[in-house]
């Protein structure tokens, strides 16, 4: 049974598999012998990914989306306040 | 053991504005609804204030040694680190499917799609044992470094998240397997708690394995 | 006197006339209640202003800071810990009126003596363990250097590592009310005890970490693990107050 919610979801997971694949690529122990070399633009990327995967998961397999909307509120607050903290201290 | 009762209908039903529990076969959430029941979300929200901290905390030990972080980050297997978050975010599709099979009533559907994502969670925790003990056989414990205490305590308290969940998981089951329960409110706080777990770990994935 | 109190079912309270719960309970529960913040208070004196304990000095010292800290503070310590011997009964106390109103719950005993036993057991390395280690310590001028190194360490590892043993307490607590149908206490303080069994699992480095945030000063093992148990601490006293007010008075004695 395929539903329009059935279908929303299973799109949401396959973006969210897909980014995670992504980060296979920006990540230092994939290129093997190479040193550990910091990289602003791949952080950058890694923070910007891990928010919107956060949000994909907390807007639509959490139900947010359709939420009250201090719940919106507040969960936006928290991915935003984290990842900007993050990138702060990172960037500091 | 008592039921899993102990809710009164008053408090879904503050928060559930529109009755958009209703079944209809396009699914789908009209208007506003607060999926599961109040105190899960209070259990959730304060979990990610204080697993907040936890991240924030972990970004300043870190901004102190980065070099130390960096060369210690290498040692981890990221095959693994993917391999888990794919399992898990499988698993939380798996509990976001059952959730609509139950509120479609397709209960056998929603039973299934609970035990799947259930066997996700548990295969998370063997590649997880399996990933730890090759850390450990390589000889990096907790007491390593700054970097192998954090991998290890984030990793472990994540990993008690993920067991407290089997747990809720199985609750779920016990829910949905009797006829005279079957209450929405139980599903969907099972599921909520569940998802916690997955975007936590997106989290611990990103700041352990992948940024640098 | 309990004449002009109107009887109430076991169930539910009336509702007065202007929409408020008449206080109920009974005297003597009340009694036992007021206790429990009388000692917390006295609890939060000693360890903060007294004996230093809160926050612990560093584990990443020398010997002679460690002699240091014990001479700087052994009044204060002596004061302190002394009071403390006296009347760490109050936690006895303030377990067994937690017992009291979990034996109201629908899911039996069973949940309240295991949070009796569990937190009784956290009683000894919780908070006597360093009262005695430190008194040791301040009670002969002159003692050997070595061994009040290792009176400093075994006080506080104890005091901040014996976190643990409390984890089984909360779960308990957590467990019986979630199953509770009689809503003793709301739903949500189970999930708050579960964050606690969370920041113990934290605070379990204490053993390996000399410094950071898993030290047993440290932001992680010790600072959040402490805001978050004065904030269990405080929902606690406030849903035994009203647990307290909504016993019915003529509610039968337990078993």
């Amino acid at each position: 049974m395929t539903t329009d919610a059935a279908r929303t979801t299973t799109f949401v997971w396959i973006v969210l598999s897909a980014i995670t694949i992504a980060s296979w690529w920006l990540a230092p122990g994939h290129t093997r012998g190479a040193a550990a070399v910091a990289s602003v633009p791949i952080t950058v990327a890694v923070v910007l990914l891990g928010f919107i995967k956060g949000r994909l998961i907390i807007q639509y397999f959490m139900e947010v989306r359709t939420a009250p909307r201090w719940l919106k509120l507040f969960t936006d607050a928290w991915l935003t306040t984290l990842w900007v903290a993050v990138l702060a201290i990172y960037l500091y | 053991m008592g039921d899993f009762v102990a809710h009164t209908e008053q408090t879904a039903g503050e928060f559930d504005t529109a009755a958009a529990s209703s079944v209809s076969s396009t699914d789908g959430q009209r208007g506003v609804h607060l999926p599961g029941d109040v105190h899960m979300w209070v259990m959730v929200l304060g979990d990610l204030i204080i697993f907040g901290a936890y991240f924030i905390i972990f970004m300043v030990y870190r901004a102190m040694k980065p070099q130390e972080f960096l060369t210690s980050q290498e040692h981890l297997n990221i095959n693994i680190g993917v391999l888990n978050t794919l399992v898990l975010l499988a698993s939380s599709w798996f509990i976001a499917r059952s959730v609509q099979a139950a509120r479609a009533d397709d209960h056998t559907q929603a039973l299934r799609l609970t035990y799947f994502g259930g066997l996700c969670g548990v295969a998370f925790t063997a590649i997880k044992a399996y990933e730890w003990s090759t850390k450990i056989a390589q000889g990096y414990t907790i007491s390593s470094n700054d970097f192998f205490m954090f991998y290890y305590m984030l990793t472990g308290v994540h990993l008690f998240h993920v067991s407290l969940g089997l747990l809720i998981l199985g609750i779920t089951v016990r829910e949905l397997r009797n006829p005279r329960r079957r209450r929405p409110f139980m599903v969907e706080s099972g599921a909520t708690y569940w998802h916690m777990v997955d975007l936590l770990w997106i989290v611990i994935f990103a700041l352990l394995y992948v940024m640098r | 006197m309990s004449s002009t109190i109107s009887a109430q079912t076991s169930q539910s309270a009336k509702v007065a006339d202007n929409g408020r719960t008449p206080r109920a309970g009974k005297r003597d529960v009340w009694l036992v209640f007021w206790i429990v913040p009388a000692f917390y208070t006295a609890f939060g004196v000693i360890f903060f202003a007294l004996a230093r304990v809160m926050p612990p000095p560093r584990p990443d010292v020398t010997t002679d800071q460690m002699v240091h800290f014990f001479h700087a503070h052994g009044l204060t310590i002596k004061i302190g810990f002394g009071v403390l011997v006296l009347i760490v009964g109050g936690a006895g106390v303030a377990n067994g009126i937690v017992v009291y109103h979990m034996k109201r719950m629908t899911v039996g005993s069973v949940m309240a003596y295991a949070y009796l036993g569990s937190m009784s057991i956290g009683a000894l390395p919780g908070c006597l363990l360093v009262a005695f280690c430190f008194l040791t310590a301040v009670y002969r001028p002159g003692r050997d250097r070595q061994v009040l190194a290792l009176l400093y360490d075994l006080g506080l590892l104890s005091y901040v590592g014996s976190l643990g043993c409390f984890t089984t307490a909360y779960f308990a607590f957590a467990v019986a009310i979630l199953y509770d149908r009689n809503n003793i206490f709301p739903k949500w303080l189970a999930y708050v005890s579960v964050w606690q069994i969370v920041t113990e699992v934290l605070a379990v480095p204490v053993f390996v970490s000399k410094a950071g945030p898993f030290a047993w000063n440290g932001s992680i093992a010790f600072w959040m693990g402490t805001v978050i148990f004065g904030f269990w601490l405080s929902c606690v006293i406030v849903f035994l107050m009203k647990a307290n007010e909504r016993q019915p008075v003529d509610e039968p004695p337990l078993d």
